[in-house]
């Protein structure tokens, strides 16, 4: 069995992984567009951070590691197009074009930051580094400036002003909504956050809609939006990414954002081409709701779970929950599932409960801020957001996981958990319960 | 724009015959067929032959006979003239030619002949009869697209699917799960009841704009412009944050401009129940140019009929369908007339007398003119305007208009009273402005109608008294009216 799979980050090398584990003897070989593969999208904030050396200790897999799987990658192999129906795939090898024939197609290309919206935004000062050679480039421009202005401020434009407002940059962070991070946060959750941005300098500007960015060759960028503009050496485009799928061919069926379109087991309308990762929708919340979140998590969920499918339909996918974790402006802040602002798109009524939870038995202990939302008549757990000083990122993992397996918040007062004073309350920050004296209900309803 | 600009000249003749049978009892001669349609006897034959045709697959429905003489026309109870209409556009070029374009936003000369099965010559035709009527929309099909802009093309295809195509087949074909969650999205985060039927219209309405949300190049410069004073209005920024947020969930760059459209459809269309559009009259910009010209607008009402106050919740009713005129005047381009517009005229003037159309013209002439819209002939948009004008004015003035309370008091034999009573009632029935009915005691009348006058001056209280001569004379009617006329004046 032959397995081509388009692209080579996460969810392409974990279905590569995956299949050869599955089947011994099949032939995998990964095509991919740049000229080295398994790099971290957005190793550039690594490096700011000073947890790696440099840039090439930004990668979560290595060329040899796939060699010594037997799993074959052609690097700087563009697709151009692909055939369903004769199963072949045209690229471009190094600038010579190629014809590659498969039994079974993994399209797992991925995305990148890009805006046909906003004028200019393919410009020279404009930057985008979620793959390696641009962040190269992008690292130099932003060295070499003084001042910097983020377009969305997602979790990549947040953390980017973070970094660059502690390396003494002049930032401008530019939002379309009404306050930062608004996917995996309710506004009053985050506004602790926000307002450390303001305090640490950063001029943050919501509720404007970037139109333009001009630039002169070695002049600073002019930014529009509204009837104002900013003016800044270098821009970095945090927008919401989005797949480039121009190679497919007219049998593969899309959805409205085009996406490409699965069923649960990764299978795209044409039999024998699979896609995961950044190119498709997946299943959120209830029912058949699906929505695009592209995080790693899902792309290596996804890589196996096509892989496991491959012959015959064996694994659905579960779903996500888009579970996001980060350490930012002196906060530690994670989310998952549903969140209040979001429900509107739901046929569920949700209820929300707000408290403020001791994190140790010890007199100094720090504490976390947790937002619970759940539905209004069965109490299932949906969704909940942290925020704190103190590390408590981990904590996410457990509610996500409560999420998937259906729990009530009944369930929660229940679950079992470790008591250490040094480590926990009298009862875990987790378990939901609701005492007066020893959590602080910051609620409103 | 019309409804019949969709059809061919022998499919309007067509429709015309059933239209005419309807308005003769269901039965016409044939040589009155004639003349009304001024055309020859091979062209009636052909017409009628033509019907038999295409109304054959509906034979239990409606069927047209023709027995030498007379063409009669049989339909069952639950089929109706606008079905025979849609029976015709379903069938029409034009119509699928639009829905074509709308399905696949472009197309080739090719793909369409086919698909059509008319030839180039005529494809390059029908084409260029429907850009003279598109023109009115401000839009026009141009190297197999709709070109303009966005919000007039949304318009133009709203227009269309809620009068010319068939509603249920565009739900049942393009409906889905989408399309009642952002309908849904838009009730919560506007906190807002929308009623079942408004609900339909926002339906279609989001229908359209899921259909147009990946089309390229859209254009929005007039929109935009337009939008300015409304850049802060509390109902904008509601929809677009929840706009925003809805496309960030999926793979889509969603314009800014995509609020703004959603924001003119829900102020210029009855989508909003009255209650909530007050609540929204509360927090809007009064100097923003809709609200000035509604509120200049209910001032020249109230002036020209001279009245000192509106009841509260007139006035509110008021605001409520004039905003609506307005909104849709000052976003929109065209319409599409779907009553006959001078058989409407007709039937208000002949209900509420001329000085209210001329009245009504005064008004359009103000807002058409403070809003800057350059008078076209044929302007769809105005006509219809026009008539809501006239429509909100009959509203308003039947409900200001004050009912006299007559009461009838007869003195005779108790068997003659009853009978003479409900004849009175009978015969006053036809003039405005008055309840009348037999006397209750305790009652407070304007009016009272005897046959003997009281020796107690006093005993009717303030109401006018009347002596009839000889009951039901025309002698008494005439002075009754006039009575009427003097005491409503």
């Amino acid at each position: 069995m032959k397995v081509i799979i388009i692209g080579a980050s996460f969810a392409g090398v974990a279905a590569a992984l995956e299949v050869r584990k599955k089947y011994a003897n099949a032939e995998i070989i990964l095509l991919e567009k740049q000229d080295t593969l398994g790099y971290i999208p957005n190793g550039l904030h690594l490096y700011w951070e000073n947890k790696i050396a440099d840039l090439n200790s930004a990668y979560f897999i290595t060329e040899e590691q796939l060699s010594k799987q037997n799993i074959r990658f052609y690097l700087e192999a563009a697709v151009e197009k692909i055939h369903t129906i004769h199963k072949t795939v045209d690229y471009l090898y190094h600038g010579q074009e190629a014809t590659i024939t498969y039994d079974k197609l993994i399209i797992a290309t991925g995305s990148s930051q890009l805006s046909q919206k906003i004028s200019g935004s393919d410009g020279e000062n404009v930057l985008k580094y979620k793959r390696r050679h641009e962040a190269e480039d992008s690292l130099a421009k932003v060295e070499a400036s003084q001042s910097v202005a983020i377009i969305g401020a997602g979790q990549v434009g947040v953390e980017a002003a973070d970094l660059l407002s502690q390396q003494q940059k002049q930032v401008t962070l530019i939002e379309n909504m009404d306050y930062v991070l608004f996917k995996y946060f309710d506004k009053e959750i985050i506004q602790p956050l926000q307002q450390k941005m303001l305090e640490q300098g950063i001029d943050l500007r919501l509720n404007q809609t970037v139109s333009a960015i001009e630039a002169e060759a070695d002049q600073q960028a002019t930014i529009r939006f509204g009837n104002e503009t900013v003016k800044s050496d270098v821009v970095i485009l945090g927008v919401n990414v989005r797949p480039d799928l121009h190679f497919l061919d007219e049998h593969i069926r899309l959805h409205m954002d085009l996406t490409i379109a699965v069923d649960r087991y990764m299978r795209t309308s044409v039999k024998d081409v699979f896609a995961v990762g950044d190119c498709i929708q997946l299943a959120y919340g209830e029912e058949d709701e699906t929505v695009y979140i592209p995080l790693v998590n899902n792309a290596v969920r996804t890589g196996i779970v096509a892989a496991t499918n491959l012959t015959q339909p064996k694994m659905v996918f579960k779903g996500s929950l888009r579970t996001i974790g980060t350490y930012i402006f002196g906060y530690y802040i994670a989310s998952t599932g549903m969140t209040e602002a979001e429900s509107v798109f739901t046929d569920q009524k949700v209820k929300t409960y707000r408290q403020e939870v001791r994190l140790t038995s010890l007199p100094n202990s720090d504490t976390v801020t947790i937002k619970w939302v759940y539905d209004a008549s069965s109490y299932a757990l949906l969704g909940a957001q942290m925020i704190s000083t103190s590390n408590i990122l981990e904590k996410i993992n457990t509610l996500a996981l409560a999420i998937q397996t259906k729990q009530t918040l009944e369930d929660l007062h229940q679950k079992d958990y470790f008591f250490h004073p040094s480590f926990s309350q009298m009862i875990s920050a987790t378990n939901f319960v609701s005492w007066p004296e020893v959590r602080d209900d910051g609620n409103e309803n | 724009m019309k409804i019949e600009h969709f059809l061919e000249k022998n499919e309007i003749r067509e429709v015309t015959i059933f239209k005419q049978l309807v308005l003769n009892g269901g039965r016409l001669s044939y040589t009155d067929m004639l003349d009304y349609l001024s055309v020859a006897r091979a062209s009636l034959d052909k017409d009628l032959e033509s019907i038999f045709f295409r109304i054959q697959s509906l034979e239990d429905q409606v069927q047209i006979n023709y027995d030498g003489q007379y063409i009669s026309l049989t339909m069952s109870d639950e089929f109706s003239l606008p079905q025979i209409h849609q029976l015709y556009l379903n069938q029409s070029i034009k119509v699928n030619l639009v829905r074509f374009l709308f399905k696949h936003q472009e197309f080739s000369i090719t793909q369409l002949t086919q698909k059509l099965m008319i030839s180039d010559s005529s494809l390059f035709r029908k084409i260029k009869e429907l850009n003279s009527y598109l023109k009115e929309f401000g839009i026009k099909i141009r190297n197999g697209q709709l070109h303009g802009e966005e919000l007039h093309i949304r318009y133009f295809y709203f227009q269309f699917y809620s009068y010319i195509e068939d509603k249920e087949s565009l739900m049942t074909s393009h409906s889905d799960k989408k399309i009642t969650q952002m309908v849904q999205a838009m009730e919560s985060s506007l906190q807002v009841a929308i009623e079942l039927e408004n609900k339909q219209r926002l339906n279609v309405w989001m229908l359209i704009s899921k259909n147009r949300i990946t089309s390229k190049e859209k254009k929005y410069v007039h929109l935009r412009e337009l939008m300015q004073p409304y850049l802060k209005d509390p109902l904008y920024k509601k929809i677009r944050i929840m706009v925003l947020r809805y496309f960030s969930r999926y793979s889509i760059e969603v314009d800014e401009e995509e609020a703004m459209l959603h924001f003119a459809f829900l102020l210029a269309f009855p989508i909003l129940s009255e209650h909530d559009f007050h609540e929204y009259t509360l927090e809007r910009d009064r100097r923003a140019p809709i609200a000035t010209m509604d509120a200049y607008i209910v001032e020249t009402i109230i002036i020209q009929y001279k009245f000192r106050r509106l009841p509260y919740m007139l006035e509110r009713d008021m605001q409520y369908h004039l905003s609506h005129i307005h909104t849709k005047l000052y976003f929109f381009q065209g319409d599409m007339e779907i009553y006959d517009y001078e058989g409407m005229l007709a039937k208000e003037k002949q209900f509420t007398g001329r000085d209210l159309v001329s009245f009504a013209e005064t008004l359009i002439g103000i807002s058409t003119n403070k809003f800057g819209i350059k008078e076209v002939e044929n302007n769809s948009l105005l006509k219809i305007g026009l008539l809501k004008y006239i429509s909100l004015l009959a509203i308003v003035t039947l409900k200001m208009t004050t009912i006299l309370q007559v009461g009838i008091d007869l003195k005779m034999e108790a068997i003659y009273t009853e009978t003479l009573n409900q004849l009175l009632i009978l015969n006053m029935r036809h003039i405005n402005g008055i309840h009348v009915e037999a006397c209750q005691p305790g009652k407070v009348y304007d009016l009272i109608l005897t046959n003997e006058q009281h020796t107690n001056k006093g005993h009717y209280g303030n109401a006018r008294v009347y002596v009839l001569s000889e009951i039901m004379s025309s002698f008494d009617m005439k002075n009754i009216q006039t009575i009427v006329k003097e005491l409503t004046a």
